[in-house]
């Protein structure tokens, strides 16, 4: 009768064994006692010995065949049995070992959570915040009001943020500032409304940092070096005064009715203040000045520079001898050069050698501001708005502020302030000052 | 097991008796007639001198500890001095007979042992010889001073002034003293002149001389070792290990491999100096039953490694004795153990008010004093007169002000400045050295070529990446496992270093409990390569013998659950030498520990923790093939002693993560250097050890069922570590847990938590959390998966405490509240 051979288990943990050599073929005459084959496991390696005498009648497994323990490894018998009833369902272990198992196969798709995260109820009265959602909310400037906490112990954690900022909750830094300091914004009547909120204004919570990085263009590189020079070299401080601009203003609507024929109706405000400024400058060598190594350069001449703001960032072309030329003058410098700067026009020369600089955010609306001296200039004057200020006696003037930037080095306090009065002086009274 | 000894049944039952020698006890009866034959005048004075000199110096130590003060020169010493006053014949008959290449290794009470040793050592090298060691030795610091204010033409008489001045400066805690004043009183040494460590530790010595003997025995190199010990030493268990791991019947009944080897026995000289109290205790009558010491040996091998007693009173009987003993070992016939009795008069430090001894006793040995006596039998036998003694003793007084005066004094002899040296320690913690050969004027001796080694020629079969070419996992069988990265790493470092030696319990035949070392059997020689007795702290013990003396040791505990049992040698042996001895001595001792499983609660422990805590260690834990054979590679290759953790889990796991697979080909992965092993955004997993691949299935879930994707960084190593990585992707992902299979409480893990939390603070979306096993014993295999942690236990913890899951329904209870009351319990 024909028997199987089987792959013994040695040892517990043993699972399956390697067949590294046959020691006898298919079609062999063995003697019990004889060696079959030999295998190893991966910690030793065995001889298997014929328990029964007979011919090899068939073999399931290869030299290198990995054979799982207690599986047939071969059939011993006589001659001409008939061994199909051991030969059924056997096969080498490692084919059937690496049928693909059907869960196995299932595509393991990115699962998207099941659900969103349940809101989780924060304990006692303490705001719980992580770190890194702080530094988020800090960051994005999140309404930290809205944020409803998933994290454990009712926890604000950083998809709580972006969730919130999805929704498009966003207020100030100030107000996270505020909130993580626990004061907390009343809430107006009414004003819940986040699911009225309208959809465009949420941006995916990708956008939130988006940025694009563009190059500095020249001019920006001359600006930044010269700016950060100037701060960083220059002892400036900056002198705010205000004057009454009724008479200015009067004036420039004079012009502006009748003062076409002349060609004198598109004078502005800030030529009034160029033209006033060429008058008084000569009087103030160290504000009509440069200082270039240790010494300081007084101008002859009232050399104002115009800042004029241009797609390409700031230009200050220069109207020489200003202290000469008559109001129409200086309005049709201010405007040619104005026009050539934003156009791309204007040559080195027209943009150099000033030795003081006017620069107006009046028409921004801005109150009073610290402008930066373009080096090697001494001082620089800010154009203001108007704002309406009450006198004494009850009754409302237009008052224009001016913000004089001066380097210490060059200027004292004193005679700075004395050229601020005296430009206030002659601009509240500009009808006269054209007289001179 | 070597098949060749057959355990017949036929001859086990036989009856009959065991038979002993008789063992000689103070048998030494020669009177200074006798033996004038053997000594000139100059070598008796010599003797005097040396016994005169020790008794003088410990003087010194005990007056400054007792007085503040030594004839006249005043100074506090708040370190420890165990003195040895009365044993003085006992250290000096021993060293007058040691060669240089002769190692001696001591006790904490070992001053008198150095002294002796370095005396003799001085006596027998030439002037030139001497005059090199001591310009070489740091540098040359310890000549300089001593050059500069002991003004001597004389070579000897300034190497005599070198050896007080180096040993009193050490034991000062001085920066000029032989170890820069990091080892101090208990762990003075001077290699140049065979003298090697002593221990702090009573009976520590012991598998550490056992090692150098070793790589005597191992190496071929000439020369003896001495393993001093008190009598108090020999309860100690590392001792007894010590003994029988030397007299083990392999090493001459198998190292020699048919005549084709040596078949020498260990060249080691267990020297017990009894001086009958073991602190306080009395050893002989009280806290042993041995009788005499020498008896003891009996025991160990039928040999009785040719024990005896010797008077330790008389130096002319020790040096008798000791040059017996010398002369069997150098023959082969070692080891052999010594009995010297001997008696300290002095106190066993100045704190000890004698309670455990009479004033009697100690008059009595005080009368007996072995330095007067030799003086006046050698008067009396006309060998030199009173006044010549006197002179003697003048100069040696003289000389030890001179000496001390000289180690108080703080411009020439500093201590460390710590302030203006911030990192002096710091360097010497390792040596951080790249030495693939400890001795390159020597081939390895080996058997056969390594491309014929079956392991080898098995291993070219093997796929060295885990998956074939249709991504389907290749049979273990045929993959390139963990194991099989150890042993190339191994055997590519024994066919390189002819020092290296593999050594620890079924590691020959067997081929490691675990088949690491499958192959290696066929490969390399006994003395190599051998089964060491069930010994761990012998094993680790005598590979920091080894490693001191110059060889290239990897040794291995079965279960990491051992290391308990080689504690000593592990925490305050293995780690400590090298910063001990200034940066003098290096480690590369590879110490293998395996991490079990299935094994329940004494064989399944990760102790990376242990071994962690403890300064001066590497530890390392690789979890994939790649990994284990390029950190072998390193750190096979240093200097410094690394624990080297594996996992019984993963020894048969394939490369799943280095593209291209495991090379063939040499490479190193730095220690320190954590490793992604899969990229995420939304959590870190930091995984130690064989965890990685639960922390891999825990990946998958959160990703499957939750959209979370993980990052997977696996350590690799825990001391050193490098947290930039770390740091990191915890920045990117704002969440961290770190697990293991180590118990949760005081783990590694625990550790790396806090470090994190202090480094990644403002990036932390929640605290890191650390996720280990509980804190109870391992219980059976059956119940493993509620205590190591598992991958549904892993996306747990992230739920409960670091980003809760909706829709998350836990298997493990791993809230706040559970491990709160948890902690209350202890559990």
């Amino acid at each position: 009768m024909a028997n199987l051979v089987i792959m013994p288990r040695q040892g517990q943990s043993v699972e399956s064994c390697i067949i590294t050599t046959w020691q006898k073929k298919k079609g062999d005459r063995v003697n019990e006692g004889d060696i079959i084959f030999s295998y190893e496991t991966d910690k030793s390696a065995f001889d298997e010995p014929a328990q029964f005498s007979g011919v090899i009648l068939h073999t399931f497994a290869e030299e290198g065949d990995v054979v799982d323990c207690l599986a047939p490894v071969c059939i011993i018998g006589e001659e001409g049995e008939d061994i199909s009833s051991l030969l059924g369902g056997a096969a080498p272990a490692e084919e059937k070992k690496e049928e693909p198992k059907a869960e196995d196969a299932a595509p393991a798709e990115k699962a998207e959570p099941a659900a969103a995260p349940e809101a989780t109820k924060p304990e006692g009265d303490r705001l719980r915040i992580s770190p890194r959602a702080k530094n988020l909310a800090l960051k994005t400037g999140v309404d930290l009001s809205a944020v409803t906490p998933t994290g454990p112990h009712g926890r604000i954690i950083e998809r709580d943020v972006n969730a919130a900022l999805d929704a498009g909750k966003v207020g100030t830094t100030a107000a996270v500032e505020d909130f993580l300091r626990g004061i907390v914004p009343e809430k107006k009547e009414g004003s819940e409304a986040p699911a009225s909120a309208p959809a465009a204004a949420a941006a995916p919570s990708a956008d939130v940092y988006a940025y694009e990085e563009a190059p500095m263009s020249n001019v920006r590189k001359v600006i930044a070096k010269s700016m950060h020079a100037s701060l960083s070299e220059m002892a400036q401080l900056t002198l705010n005064a205000s004057f009454d601009a009724t008479r200015l203003l009067a004036y420039r609507k004079l012009l502006k009715e009748r003062g076409e024929e002349m060609g004198l109706s598109k004078v502005t405000i800030n030529d009034m203040v160029l033209f006033a400024v060429g008058r008084i400058l000569p009087k103030f060598p160290d504000i009509n000045a440069n200082l270039v190594d240790g010494k300081i350069r007084r101008f002859a001449h009232a050399n104002v520079g115009c800042a004029v703001d241009t797609d390409r960032g700031l230009l200050v072309p220069v109207i020489t001898c200003a202290e000469k030329k008559t109001l129409a003058e200086v309005s049709a410098d201010a405007k040619r050069l104005a026009g050539g700067a934003r156009e791309g026009k204007l040559s080195p020369d027209e943009m150099s050698g000033g030795s003081f600089t006017v620069t107006n955010l009046g028409s921004l609306g801005v109150e009073s501001f610290t402008p930066v001296i373009n080096p090697p200039q001494t001082a620089i004057l800010g154009v203001c708005c108007t704002v309406n200020r009450l006198k004494a006696d009850g009754t409302v003037y237009p008052a224009m502020g001016l913000s004089l930037t001066f380097d210490h080095r060059a200027v004292d306090g004193a005679p700075a302030a004395k050229f601020l009065k005296e430009l206030c002086t002659a601009l509240e009274s500009f009808d006269l000052l054209l007289a001179k | 097991m070597p098949k060749s000894q057959y355990v017949d049944p036929g001859k086990v039952f036989q009856p009959g008796y065991a038979e002993f020698e008789k063992i000689p006890l103070c048998t030494y009866n020669k009177t200074i007639k006798d033996e004038k034959a053997n000594y000139k005048k100059e070598d008796f004075l010599r003797i005097y001198h040396d016994m005169r000199t020790i008794r003088e110096f410990e003087t010194m130590l005990n007056e400054i500890k007792v007085k503040s003060e030594y004839r006249g020169v005043e100074y506090h010493n708040p370190g420890p001095a165990h003195l040895s006053i009365g044993q003085e014949a006992s250290a000096v008959g021993q060293a007058y007979c040691l060669d240089i290449n002769d190692f001696t290794f001591g006790s904490h009470r070992s001053h008198g042992e150095i002294l002796a040793k370095g005396l003799s050592s001085i006596n027998k090298l030439t002037e030139d010889e001497l005059y090199a060691i001591m310009k070489e030795f740091l540098g040359g610091t310890i000549l300089g001073v001593v050059e500069k204010n002991f003004k001597t033409d004389n070579v000897k008489e300034l190497a005599k002034d070198f050896l007080l001045y180096g040993a009193l400066a050490e034991i000062l805690a001085r920066k000029t003293g032989f170890n820069r004043g990091l080892g101090g009183s208990m762990h003075a040494f001077f290699i140049p002149f065979g003298i090697f460590p002593n221990n702090a530790i009573v009976g520590g010595s012991a598998p550490i001389a056992l090692g150098a003997a070793l790589y005597k025995r191992s190496n071929g190199k000439p020369g003896i070792v001495v393993a001093n010990s008190g009598d108090g030493a020999l309860g100690r268990g590392p001792v007894l290990e010590s003994l029988n791991f030397a007299a083990m019947d392999q090493i001459t009944k198998l190292w020699g491999m048919d005549g084709k080897y040596s078949s020498a026995g260990m060249p080691i000289l267990f020297n017990v100096f009894n001086n009958f109290y073991g602190m306080g205790g009395q050893t002989m009558g009280e806290t042993m039953g041995f009788g005499n010491p020498a008896r003891l040996a009996a025991g160990f091998s039928p040999t009785q490694l040719h024990a005896e007693k010797v008077n330790g009173y008389d130096p002319l009987a020790v040096i008798e004795a000791t040059t017996r003993k010398r002369d069997l070992l150098l023959r082969g016939e070692g080891p052999a153990l010594l009995e010297v009795a001997t008696y300290r008069v002095s106190g066993h430090s100045p704190s000890d008010a004698s309670t455990y001894r009479t004033a009697e006793e100690i008059e009595a040995w005080r009368e007996a004093c072995p330095i007067k006596a030799y003086r006046e039998k050698l008067v009396k036998a006309r060998v030199a007169t009173n006044a010549e003694f006197d002179a003697i003793d003048e100069a040696i007084i003289e000389r030890m002000v001179s000496v001390i005066k000289l180690a108080i004094n703080d411009e020439v002899s500093p201590r460390m400045d710590l302030a203006a040296e911030p990192d002096m320690i710091s360097s010497i913690m390792y040596s951080n050295n790249h030495v693939k050969s400890m001795d390159e004027s020597r081939e390895p001796e080996v058997l056969i070529p390594k491309e014929e080694d079956p392991r080898v020629k098995q291993i070219a079969g093997k796929s060295r990446w885990a998956f074939d070419a249709d991504g389907k996992p290749v049979p273990k069988m045929k993959v390139f496992g963990l194991r099989d990265g150890l042993f190339e790493a191994i055997i590519d470092k024994f066919y390189e270093d002819p020092t290296t030696i593999a050594y620890g319990e079924d590691n020959r035949d067997w081929g490691g409990a675990f088949a690491v070392y499958r192959g290696l059997t066929e490969a390399l020689p006994y003395h190599r390569f051998f089964n060491a007795p069930i010994s761990e702290s012998a094993i680790v013990g005598s590979a920091v013998g080894y490693a001191m003396a110059g060889g290239r040791a990897i040794v291995e505990l079965m279960y990491a659950d051992f290391i308990g049992c080689a504690g000593d040698e592990i925490f305050n042996q293995l780690s400590k030498w090298q910063s001990m001895s200034a940066g003098i001595l290096k480690m590369p001792v590879v110490l293998r520990v395996s991490v079990g499983s299935k094994y329940g609660a004494q064989h399944s422990q990760d102790w990376t923790a242990l071994t962690a805590h403890i300064p001066g260690l590497k530890v390392c834990f690789p979890a994939t093939p790649y990994d284990a054979k390029g950190l072998m590679n390193q750190a096979l290759n240093g200097t410094d002693p690394v624990v080297f953790f594996e996992s019984q889990r993963i020894y048969d796991v394939g490369e799943q993560f280095h593209e291209g697979g495991v090379p063939t080909d040499y490479y190193e992965v730095d220690f320190g250097d954590p490793d992604v092993k899969k990229t995420g955004s939304d959590v870190t997993i930091l995984s130690i050890g064989a965890v990685l691949y639960r922390a891999l299935d825990a990946a998958k879930i959160l990703e499957e069922k939750y959209g979370v994707s993980a990052e997977i960084i696996d350590a690799r190593s825990i001391v050193p570590f490098n947290y930039e990585k770390v740091i990191e992707s915890v920045k990117k992902t704002g969440r961290i847990i770190i697990v293991g299979d180590a118990v949760d409480r005081n783990s590694v893990m625990r550790d790396m938590a806090s470090n994190i939390a202090e480094m990644a603070f403002d990036y932390l979306d929640a605290p890191p959390v650390v996720f280990g096993s509980r804190n109870w014993i391992t219980p059976a295999f059956e119940l493993e998966k509620f205590y190591f942690p598992q991958a549904e236990g892993i996306v747990d913890v992230i739920s409960e405490k670091l980003l809760p899951l909706p829709g998350r329904v836990p298997t493990y209870n791993e809230t706040e509240l559970e491990h709160i009351e948890r902690s209350k319990r202890g559990v």
